[in-house]
């Protein structure tokens, strides 16, 4: 058995005084909005009409913890990201597995026998947030994302399917065969799978296995049930179904989205399930918007703008992904420079995702310190020779300056990009930064004067 | 159809609603039972939505 699974975390945050324990009794129409004013972690011990069920939440809502899932300091993450996705272990299969132990098939699938929460004021009904989908390809093989399901029906659910992703594709390349697609989802995995699930790997690399890496520990996967599919043995819960053959044709959302906006409705394909499974004694996931999911973007984001540096050969000193720009759509650098190295590492950044911000500096500016970027940016930076603008980019649909809604049902919307180089510009002497030092500073000392 | 659901297909066929009004309106009923009454009229397929994201039921014409 897997010995850093989801219930190994909540130990891990336990032991950090990171988890807080709600034993009162708990609607589920209440989960969210109280997981929200509570600092650490959550976990809801008594369900109304869920005898049985627990609920966690807000488990990786600071960078704090995801350091702790991560088992490094906070500002190791993405280095430590980086280095471990680069070493893949394959993942092994089981014959049986905890997230098997309570079996719904058929007609006694019922979404609503599981603690559903009402998340946010604007959401469209609700939903299941955290989830590590699986799916498969015949040419391309399997892929892992993470998609959030809104309730439709007992045995029905919406999937935010808008945007570019493998699984779109392997849908797509379904769909054009008019067949559905077999996916299985499970909810309650480690926060280093759905790390592992979020990355925007090529679509030839295995996530099972960079999930292994970055675990340290090959995943263990059982058969599913109802589908030719594997799923973590380890998972909270297990749901197994297909994405119906019907195209972006059926309203879903507003969802509260991790860019902290509501965001608005949108036409996705219905996901069917055949078949729940989960534990005895199961703890519902409701990965906390948007700071879970903000927090679990960042480093993602980040290790991606690390490897795009080392691709231009550029070398990287300190990286970040704010998570004013929710982790997602904003890099910030600091590099060792050659002549032209700001130029290729601005560019590089942009091509990372959906990333439209870029700003990059020497070494010597700390980038956590939003006073020091301001002066690089100020004395550093030329607006006609230090700024470059992209156009026609790949968006993301809940950015809302891209207006999505014109494009019509799955249609695809792009950006414009702005990078700035706020590296000392070649030709500029160095000894022009010198920054301020009072005389004597390291000598003399106030205490000796008080 | 359920009598909650079909309260609740009376309300959506008068005005369009958020979906947290409509569960605001049923804060009374076990949440489980709500959700068996939205899922039938899910499952009727006459949920229709607003460009504010509310829900309508349209009334059929005679």
């Amino acid at each position: 058995m897997n010995k850093n699974g989801f219930r190994d975390f909540l130990n891990d945050l336990e032991d950090a005084e990171q988890l807080k324990h709600i034993k009162k009794p708990v609607d589920c129409r209440q989960l969210s909005s109280l997981g929200d004013q509570v600092d650490e972690a959550t976990i809801f011990e008594n369900i109304i009409d869920y005898p049985g069920w627990r609920v966690a939440t807000a488990l990786v809502s600071t960078r704090k913890r995801l350091a702790i899932a991560m088992g490094c300091p906070e500002n190791r993450v993405a280095f430590e990201f980086e280095s471990r996705s680069t070493r893949p272990i394959k993942p092994i299969s089981v014959k049986s597995a905890p997230c098997q132990e309570i079996v719904m098939e058929g007609d006694n699938v019922d979404l609503t026998t599981i603690p559903l929460p009402m998340m946010h004021l604007f959401d469209g009904g609700p939903y299941i947030s955290g989830t590590f989908a699986i799916s498969n390809d015949p040419e391309h093989g399997s892929n892992v994302g993470c998609y959030r399901l809104m309730y439709r029906t007992p045995n029905e659910t919406g999937i935010d399917l808008v945007s570019p992703s493998d699984m779109r594709f392997y849908y797509q390349r379904a769909l054009d065969k008019g067949e559905p697609l077999p996916i299985a989802i499970a909810v309650g995995v480690h926060p280093l799978d759905m790390l592992a699930a979020s990355y925007k790997a090529p679509i030839d690399i295995d996530e099972l296995a960079l999930a292994g890496g970055l675990r340290g520990q090959a995943l263990e996967m059982v058969k599913c049930k109802s589908l030719d599919l594997e799923v973590p043995a380890d998972a909270e819960m297990i749901l197994e179904g297909e994405l119906l053959p019907i195209g972006w044709t059926a309203d879903e959302g507003p969802f509260g989205e991790f860019s902290q906006i509501s965001g608005d409705v949108k036409w996705n394909p219905v996901f069917r399930i055949k078949c729940i499974t989960h534990r005895r004694d199961p703890i519902f996931y409701m990965l906390q918007m948007p700071w879970e999911n903000d927090w679990l973007a960042a480093p993602v984001t980040e290790a991606a703008g690390l490897q795009a540096l080392r691709i231009a050969s550029v070398q990287p000193v300190d990286i970040r992904a704010p998570v004013g720009s929710c982790g997602y759509w904003s890099l910030i650098a600091s590099i060792k420079k050659r002549p032209g190295e700001g130029k290729n590492a601005v560019a590089a950044l942009l091509s990372v995702a959906e990333v439209k911000f870029v700003i990059v500096t020497d070494e010597d500016i700390d980038i956590y310190d939003p006073d020091e970027l301001d002066w690089a940016i100020a004395f550093r930076v030329q607006a006609n020779q230090d700024a470059i603008i992209l156009e026609g980019a790949r968006a993301k649909h809940i950015d809302p300056s891209v207006k999505s809604w014109l494009l019509g049902k799955g249609g695809l919307p792009t950006t414009a990009k702005l990078g700035i180089d706020a590296t000392i510009p070649e030709g500029v002497p160095k000894i022009l930064y010198r920054r301020i030092k009072n005389y004597g500073r390291d000598r003399f000392k106030l205490e000796d004067f008080e | 159809m359920s009598p909650l659901a079909k309260k609740i297909k009376k309300s959506l066929e008068s005005n369009a609603e958020q979906f947290h009004d409509i569960v605001d309106q049923h804060m009374d009923i076990p949440w489980q039972e709500f959700l068996r009454a939205w899922g039938e009229l899910r499952a009727a397929e006459i949920l229709k939505r607003d460009d504010a994201g509310g829900y309508f039921i349209k009334i059929k014409q005679k």
